[in-house]
This record gives C-alpha cells, structure tokens and sequence, in this order.
C-alpha cells in the first residue's frame, strides 16, 4: 500500500481509537503498535521500549513538571483572589473597571499558574458573583473569565508551548517571547468586547467603579508582588543567558513553594502532598503523551507517512494561505475534541515541516496553534472552562456560559486573522530580543 | 492546562481484598514518583548553585535529574491511572447506553492490558541487554544503565497491575465504565 492511503487509513483508525474512550497516550501506543505489528513486521514492537525510554530521556522535559508545580503552588492559595482583589482596588476610575480587572486578573494568574481550570475557578469564585452584583450580564461575567482563563497556555511561562518547543526542537525561550504580544492583544480584544457587551445590554451603570483609599490600595501590594516577582525572576534569569528553562523553572518551582509555605501559611503536610500529587498527577500524564507520541512519530515516520504527507502537499502547488487555513481548521476541530497537549504532540511533527516550507515562521506558528487551543478550551463537547464555570457558578446555565463565551471564540479568530495579517505582531519581540532565528 | 473532558468523573468506589492492595501499591508509587520530582528540584538547585556560586563544572547531576524524571513517570503511572489521570476523550462512552457503555469500557481496558504488557515484555528485555552486557552510558559519570532502564519494566508491570484491577472492578460492577455516574443522554 501507499504510504499516503496507509497516512488516511491510519488517521482514521486513531481517531477511532482515540474516541473509544481509551486514554490518550495508550491509544497512540496501540495505534504505533498494531501499525508497526502489521505493516513492518513483529521485530519492530522490540525498538518500541527503546523509543518510548529515549523520548524521556531528555533533560528539558524536567522543565514541564518544574512549571507545574510552580503552577500547582501559586493555584493552591489565595493568590488569585488576591490578585483580583489588588487590580480591582487599583483600577476603580477606570470605566468598566471590575470586568478589566477580572481579564486582567485571568491574565497574570493564567500566566503564573499554567492552568486553565484553576485559572477560571480562582478569579470566577471572586469575580463572577462580585460582577453580577454589580449589574454586568451573565454572559459576559461567565464569557469573560472562561476566556480570560486559556490565556494560559498563551502567555508565558506556558507548558503548552514547552510540549510545542520539545515536540518541534524549537527554542523554549522564543516560544514564550512569541506569546506575549498575542497575549497582551488577546486581553485587550476580550476587554473591549466586555465593555462593548455590557453598555449595549443597556447595563452601563455597571461600569462605574467602587473607591478605595489609598490605604487599602498599599496593604494588598505584599500579598501579589511575590510571586508576580518570581515569575519575572525566572524568564529574566532565562534570557539573561544564566540558566537553561528547566533550570530556571526547578529554582522557580522551589521558590514558589516557599513562599506559599511562607507567605500564604501552607504548613500542613497534606495541603503540601495535595500540591506535590497534583503536580505529579499532571507531570506524569503530559510526559506519559509525550512519550507514547514519541512512539507514535517514529511509526509515523518508519513507515514513510510523515515524509509522503510533505511531499504530497509540495506537489499540490496550492496558496501558502490557503494551506494555512485548511491547517487552522485542521487543528480547531482537532481541539474541540483533544487536550491542547494531545493536538500538539501528534500534530506539529507532521505539520511543522509543511508549514515551514510554505514559508511560515515556526514561532508564529507556534502562536497560532496555541489560539486554536484556546478555542478548544470554551467551545463543546469538550471545553473544559465552560464545565468549571458551571461548577462554581451552577446558578447560571451552561447555555447561558456558552453564549457568553462565544463572542470571545470570535476576538480569538479576530486575534488569528491580524496574526496573519501582521506576523510581526509574533515573532518582533522574539528577535528584539533574542536576535533573528537561524 | 488539560484535562478530562467534564464534571461526570469521579474516583473509583470503595475496594478490598486484592484490589485494595493493588491502591495501596498504585498510591505508594505515587510517592516514590512525587518524591522523585522533589528531589529533582532540590538537585538541580545544587547544580546551579555549583555551577554559577561555586564556579565548578557538574558532573553527574544533568543526567541524574533526567533519568529521575523518566522513573517519576513510568513508576507514576499506575497511580495516575488510579486517580484516572490520564486524559481522554469520553464522548462516544457518554453517548453510549450503559449496557454498550460497559462492553465498551471491557474492551478498551483489554485492548491497554495488551499493549501494556507488550511494553512490559520488551521493556523487560530491553533492561535484561543492558543488563547482561553491562551498558553503560557514554559520559564522565559513566552510570550503568541496567539502573534507569530498570524503571521500563517495573513502571508497565505495575500499571499493568492496576489495570488488571480496574477491568476487574468494572467486571464486578464496583467501578462505573469509564467512571461516567450518570445515564446515557
């Protein structure tokens, strides 16, 4: 057989699998497995431990776990209540204040906790009864927060964009300069929608703000500024050249850990072990992925699908735009259904070599499959926010959490078409910084 | 960042005899691997304080900490598969009605059983030739890496186990398939 028909044949028997309801990195083991057992013979199955060993054995990988516990530590306290609390008193003249203040807050403990869910249950447990309070719709107060919470995996430091630089042996540190502009564009268009949204609903008493005094400002400065000032800590010792990203993120992780030792009084060894076995939960299941798709891409590549697929859109002499598109709607659908982690790990080995030789940055692209994630993350049947919000706000139906979200999903495609428009919006800081890639 | 796909999830329900052993040894796993990862943290912290402070080349921590890592994985495998931690996609269970739901849980945890124990089989081997002929790997520190490998084939016995456990408690009705409570829709 062909190894192009054998590439269709192959992607519809993963999906199958995949949807069988059997976990992600099994499911590419069986898949790499039966294909090798079938196509290449039984002697293949011997190398599958040696591959499986090799794609971990890999000292950037401790990078993943060490940002997720610095992650796990910061979402275990009450940093993001804080947070949302210290942008609230602070930002009250400006209108609409309590929503920015809530997108602003999604934003920086996004960014410092990695996580999405955790994200939209710290700031919405605070923020979505406090706007509903004071007048802003529904949709917006639930929208606002399910997409305030994938900004995540966009803003760095991100796990999501560690997989993509591991998976792809790009540079992390770029990786995370590329994300930052995107994200900051991201925050604002969910801002001006949020505004836009809540004046036309005729709930414009809502956006004027509460005072504080300025003491009241001063005395939660002390609760936010630690971990904000490791977090910077860490990416400037990471392009200051001092230290490598794993290394970096294992003094973050252990400083991160003292201070919600410290600071946030997280004493009791069980509130420390929930930490430590969420960290690992999550380390293991992502490494697990990266592992199995290790196997998965030498499958893929040993029976010649990789190399066929590139040669076979090479001939196809189509628009590098055109490509692009089918790609982005290739990796929305696939995020409907798969974890951000999953799409990255099976798709950008075969992708990044067709999108580089249409002409593509690797960063920008990088930026690009991450806001497709994101997309994934507050859009059925798999959004997780949307369930977390539903979790804590079960007042509010899901329908109601949906809609909200929806005009979000559409500042994200507004985010992807001036992405297009203006790669510069990607990869500038990057090279600002960095210098051009080679 | 990932993650299941709803709030229709939930642990496994109360177990004993022989499964109940199998938890606890999931569960000490879990430890072992958690543990591992701490030390990790606190190695590589040395290494930087050698490297930068001390102004010292590093010899063996580079590798230590990567091959702590890939034993935190494989021997935090079967308790992430205990507390259902490993992602998938539930849809088409969900949809299914709880009979169908069922064949469908016996079947996908037979097919992992399978290929688990074809990892454990080959990772066994794969352990026994560095073992016998004594590997070692190709840098100053030099570690024997029948050491390493070892987790290959302990980390899959055990998530096999484990696994084994489950069909078994879906078999005899004490867990739900797929961990799904409610009815079909």
């Amino acid at each position: 057989m062909d190894p192009l028909s054998l590439g269709l044949i192959l992607a519809v028997v993963t999906v199958l699998v995949l949807f069988s309801g059997v976990s992600v990195a099994v499911g590419l083991l069986i898949v790499s497995a039966g294909f090798l057992l079938i196509f290449d013979g039984a002697r293949s199955l011997q190398l599958l431990p040696e591959i499986f060993f090799g794609k971990l054995d890999n000292f950037a990988l401790l990078s993943i776990p060490m940002f997720i516990i610095m992650g796990a530590s910061i979402a275990s306290t009450r940093a993001g209540a804080d947070l949302y609390e210290a942008l609230d008193r602070w930002l009250t003249r400006v209108p609409g204040g309590l929503v920015i203040s809530n997108l602003g807050a999604c934003a920086l403990f996004a960014a410092m906790s990695g996580s999405s869910p955790a994200t939209c249950a710290a700031i919405g447990k605070m923020g979505i009864p406090e706007m509903r309070k004071r007048g802003y719709p529904d949709g917006v107060a639930t929208g606002s927060i399910a997409a305030g919470g994938t900004l995540g995996i966009l803003i760095p430091p991100s796990v999501t964009m560690i997989v993509y630089g591991i998976a792809t042996e790009t540079s992390i540190g770029r990786l995370f300069l590329a994300g930052v502009i995107p994200g900051l564009l991201l925050v604002s268009l969910f801002m001006l929608w949020a505004l836009y949204d809540t004046w036309r609903s005729g709930s414009a008493d809502a956006l004027s703000g509460r005072s504080f005094s300025w003491k009241e400002r001063f005395e939660i400065l002390p609760r936010v500024l630690p971990f904000i000032a490791i977090i910077l800590g860490v990416l400037y010792a990471m392009y200051g050249g001092l230290a490598t990203p794993s290394e970096t993120a294992a003094i973050g992780a252990l400083l991160c850990l003292l201070v919600a030792i410290i600071i946030y009084k997280l004493w009791s060894p069980k509130l420390l072990w929930d930490v430590l076995r969420d960290s690992t939960r999550e380390s293991v299941m992502i490494l697990f992925i990266i592992a199995a798709a290790g196997v998965f891409s030498y499958m893929l590549s040993s029976l010649f699908i990789t190399q066929s697929i590139a040669a076979w859109i090479g001939t196809l002499d189509v628009n590098p735009w055109v490509l692009m598109f089918a790609i982005n709607i290739f990796l929305l659908v696939a995020g409907f259904f798969l974890p951000p982690v999953a799409v990255i790990l099976m798709a950008a080995p075969i992708l990044l070599p067709i999108v580089i030789s249409a002409g593509f940055d690797p960063y920008w692209f990088a930026v690009i499959l991450t806001i497709n994630m994101e997309i994934g993350l507050i859009t059925p049947p798999v959004g997780l926010n949307l369930y977390v919000i539903n979790g804590i706000a079960p007042e509010i139906s899901l329908r109601t959490i949906l809609v909200g979200s929806l005009p979000f999903v559409a500042c994200m495609v507004i985010a992807i078409l001036l992405l297009c428009l203006f790669p510069d919006l990607a990869t500038w800081l990057p090279n600002y910084v960095m210098g051009e890639a080679v | 960042m990932a993650a299941d796909s709803n709030s229709t999830l939930s642990g496994p329900g109360e177990r004993t005899g022989w499964l109940k052993i199998v938890d606890h040894i999931s569960t000490t796993c879990g430890w072992v691997s958690a543990a591992m990862i701490v030390v990790s943290v606190f190695i590589t912290c040395q290494m930087i304080f050698v490297r930068f402070v001390l102004n010292e080349s590093t010899i063996w921590q580079t590798e230590a900490v990567t091959f702590l890592m890939v034993a935190a994985t494989l021997l935090g495998l079967p308790y992430v598969q205990k507390l259902r931690g490993h992602v998938n996609v539930d849809l088409i269970p969900l949809m299914l009605k709880p009979g169908a739901r069922k064949a469908l849980a016996l079947f996908t945890l037979s097919v992992s059983i399978i290929i688990v124990a074809l990892m454990l089989v080959y990772g066994f081997e794969f352990w026994h030739t560095a073992w016998s002929r004594n590997w070692k790997s190709d840098t100053v520190w030099g570690v024997r890496l029948w050491i390493p490998y070892l987790a290959m084939p302990v980390g899959f016995g055990l998530l096999l186990l484990q696994l084994v456990a489950d069909l078994a408690a879906v078999i005899t009705g004490l867990d739900k398939p797929f961990n799904i409570n409610k009815e079909s829709r």
